[in-house]
């Protein structure tokens, strides 16, 4: 296997010996910032100004996201928004942020519905690798956590949100260790720390390289023993206000039955994660396959304003060789643990530990500069030397503690104990998002978020380990915010929908729900809703009737 | 890329070699042919059962993680999950037999193991599981992402993932409690005044400061 890369892959293991000994070093702040500003995709100007909604006149929004943000609702303007659930909370997302607030609200007395489009637990969440941080070493504190979050950040990091994760990461541990997780230990019975890109002192607890899967799989077993309603294959389509700014509900779309569902709610918690799946200017992604940025379309045509979304993560190491595992995470664990990232002549042209934006800069810059290794699709990426692993920690190493790599490469008979791995940037987190308070209050009453939906919390570069931190610490929150702030309940309306048409003028209807590659979409025209869709620049008399097509370009 | 045919419930479809079978399937347009939950292999959602042209065994596979070869056949297999069972702490194999009457019934057919498609040792660890080391089985389950499939071919309803999951939570929750400093009061809010200061570029340098000296600048 790889023979076409057998040049490169033999000045790789020339070079290995040398680099043992000599680690690579840091960019200085010049250097990074220079980085950034040539190679990161953040910087490559591919943005435009909203012209519609409460960020209307914002300048960086990125092309793709942008054109959703502005689009029209699937919903026809005559749609019927009796209630067929009525409930006190409405929680929409089924992954760790939106498992977390359904077990926040248990014991409430609260009745809870929780929606997801896909199944309960399918999300990012369980696709998370490498660890989550959590001050729990001797020498380390929240403070060094908020101090370590807020450098890799930008300084940028809303303060507020960051204090309260960073001293609630203890405490989130120990809850999850009572809810039955597992996380890596020492010999002497205390949590493996790690440390991660941009952490002073060890702090990201792992199970193997599988946390999320740890993580999601306990939350969603627990969620299944509680007495929260899941309802699953039930895609949110948009959020029903009372007509005078407070969300009251949501339209829901349930994707077996072919057909709508009204839900009436005294509050609704936003929990539907990020926007991978939008695949900006055309990079691989490492998120599920519902992460296309719905609950950000929805929350914006009721008045919420976002934060940072010129922000995203490109994960440094997204897994380019081969083809079928493009964009897949290859976790920062691995280089945390000592394999160098090099390029095609073996030179390893930046230390591996470097900020994750700074890192995935250097990578395009070595690939765009000639230095990369080109697969033969002509895709083009750098080596990740898996093999230093085993070399720096004994035979065994990788295999033992990352067997999600070994598993999923062994069937391209490729072992990454033996052979480095081709690695290239792949869009993996949502930076920025909706804007809350320390209560995971939105701007708009009756709607809370939590998660990656949210934005804020991690500036404008996220470290590893603290998103599966913030999905739980602020997932409980917004749960626990709800029971403390419950507003009555209100009628269901499309009022905040009906105000936000009259300015937009665009044809396409978002959310997408899938990935626009999956050609995969909702049978709304299948509903026995008569659907009176019309022109929203003019009037609000019905001419004629067709189903709506979210996909209509 | 080579071209190649494939067939999905019978219908053929062409599809570029190497591909996955789930993005061949996103290409034909059949993307609700096979349910997908996360496309990189954790979820469990994508099931699929499979023929090979040449006659090899075929078995059960991930949608999302297969790649496609000429001929193949590919057949949807969903799995409905599992109702949930509360974990006990300190369980042992009694507790388990109380929860999961069925677990005795193996008959080391072995079916489970081969339909693992993460390669977990299933029927061993159900055997482990009947001794009760459940320090083992948990090892063995710690990669198990709940698709569902050793459940669903085993003819004796022994259900090892849910009983893997039952036994990781069950030993979970009899951990040791995790015992959290309490931190000398004054000390930490003189810490966090000096990080939370006023002016994003002051408060940026404070905290390279604090990174590098470790806490507060002598």
């Amino acid at each position: 296997m790889m023979e076409w890369a057998k040049e490169s892959l033999g000045k790789v293991e020339r070079s290995r010996s040398a680099r043992l000994q000599q680690p690579a070093s840091f960019p200085n702040t010049n250097e990074s910032e220079s980085i950034l500003k040539n190679f990161h995709p953040d910087y490559s100007g591919k943005e435009r100004t909203l012209v519609v909604g409460p960020n209307a006149g914002d300048k960086k929004f990125p092309l793709e996201l942008a054109d959703l943000l502005e689009a029209d609702s699937p919903l026809p303007i005559s749609y019927s928004t009796k209630p067929d659930i009525e409930t006190d909370i409405l929680i929409l997302g089924g992954g760790g942020a939106g498992a977390s607030a359904a077990l926040a609200l248990e014991g409430s007395g609260l009745k809870t519905h929780l929606a997801t489009k896909l199944r309960l637990g399918d999300s990012n969440t369980i696709m998370a690798e490498g660890g989550i941080q959590a001050a729990l070493a001797e020498n380390d504190s929240p403070r060094k956590h908020f101090a370590d979050a807020l450098v890799g950040g930008h300084g940028e990091n809303k303060t507020e949100l960051l204090r309260i994760l960073c001293e609630s990461g203890p405490e989130s541990i120990q809850w999850l260790s009572q809810h039955g997780c597992l996380f890596d230990k020492n010999s002497d019975g205390t949590f493996r720390l790690r440390k991660g890109g941009g952490t002073s002192v060890p702090r990201v607890l792992a199970c193997r390289d599988y946390t999320g899967l740890e993580i999601m799989r306990v939350l969603k077993d627990a969620v299944r023993l509680s007495s929260v309603n899941t309802l699953e294959g039930h895609a949110a389509v948009e959020l029903l206000d009372d007509g005078n700014s407070t969300v009251t509900g949501a339209v829901l779309y349930d994707r077996k039955k072919e057909s709508f569902v009204n839900v009436s709610a005294r509050a609704v918690i936003l929990a539907t994660g990020g926007s991978g799946q939008l695949r900006l200017q055309g990079f691989p992604t490492s998120n599920h396959v519902g992460a296309t940025g719905d609950g950000l379309v929805l929350a914006y045509r009721q008045g919420c304003r976002l934060l940072f979304l010129d922000s995203y993560q490109y994960h440094p190491s997204g897994a380019c060789y081969p083809e079928a595992l493009a964009g897949q995470l290859v976790t920062e664990a691995i280089r945390s643990m000592g394999a160098q990232v090099v390029n095609a002549e073996g030179d390893h042209f930046i230390n591996e530990m470097a900020y994750r934006d700074v890192l995935a800069g250097a990578i395009i810059k070595e690939t765009r500069e000639g230095r990369g290794i080109t697969t033969p699709n002509g895709k083009m990426g750098v080596w990740l030397d898996t093999p230093m692993i085993d070399l720096k920690n004994g035979e065994g190493t990788l295999a033992k503690h990352f067997p999600g790599l070994i598993h999923r490469y062994e069937r391209y008979q490729i072992n990454p104990s033996q052979t480095p791995i081709l690695i290239y940037p792949t869009l993996h987190y949502q930076n920025g998002g909706i804007s809350v308070d320390a209560k995971c209050k939105t701007e708009v009453n009756g709607l809370w978020a939590c998660g990656e939906v949210t934005g804020g919390l991690h500036g404008r570069n996220r470290l590893m380990g603290n998103s599966l931190m913030d999905i739980l610490v602020f997932g409980r929150r917004a749960g626990e915010s709800v029971k403390d702030d419950l507003p009555e309940r209100g009628p269901l309306t499309m009022t905040s929908l009906n105000q936000f048409r009259k300015t937009q003028s665009n044809k396409q209807s978002s959310p997408i729900f899938f990935p626009v590659a999956s050609k995969m979409k909702l049978k709304f025209g299948k509903t026995e809703i008569e659907t009176e869709k019309l022109d929203s620049s003019t009037s609000n008399e019905s001419n004629g009737f067709e189903p709506p097509d979210p996909f209509a370009r | 890329m080579k071209k190649i045919e494939i067939k999905i419930s019978g219908k053929p479809i062409s599809a570029y070699a190497g591909e996955t079978i789930v993005h061949a399937l996103w290409a034909a347009g059949m993307s609700e042919s096979v349910q997908t939950g996360c496309a990189g292999g954790v979820c469990g959602a994508c099931t699929v059962t499979l023929r090979y042209a040449d006659g090899r065994p075929g078995g059960t596979e991930l949608a999302c993680m297969k790649p496609v070869e000429e001929g193949m056949e590919i057949f949807p297999c969903p799995v409905e999950p599992d109702k949930a069972v509360e974990p006990v702490a300190n369980a042992d194999a009694l507790t388990l037999q109380s929860v999961f009457p069925t677990v005795n019934r193996c008959t080391k057919c072995g079916s489970c193991t081969t339909a693992c498609p993460m390669s977990i040792p299933v029927m061993d660890s159900v055997m482990r599981m009947q001794e009760g080391s459940f320090d083992k089985v948990a090892e063995d389950f710690t990669t198990c992402i709940h698709c569902g499939l050793c459940r669903f071919v085993c003819e004796d309803k022994v259900k090892p993932h849910s009983m893997g999951l039952w036994i990781r939570r069950s030993l979970g929750k009899s951990q040791v409690e995790l015992k959290i400093d309490v931190e000398n009061s004054d000390r930490v809010e003189k810490e966090w005044q000096y990080l939370l200061v006023e002016g994003k570029q002051e408060r940026m340098q404070r905290a390279k400061i604090f990174r590098e000296s470790g806490g507060l600048p002598e």
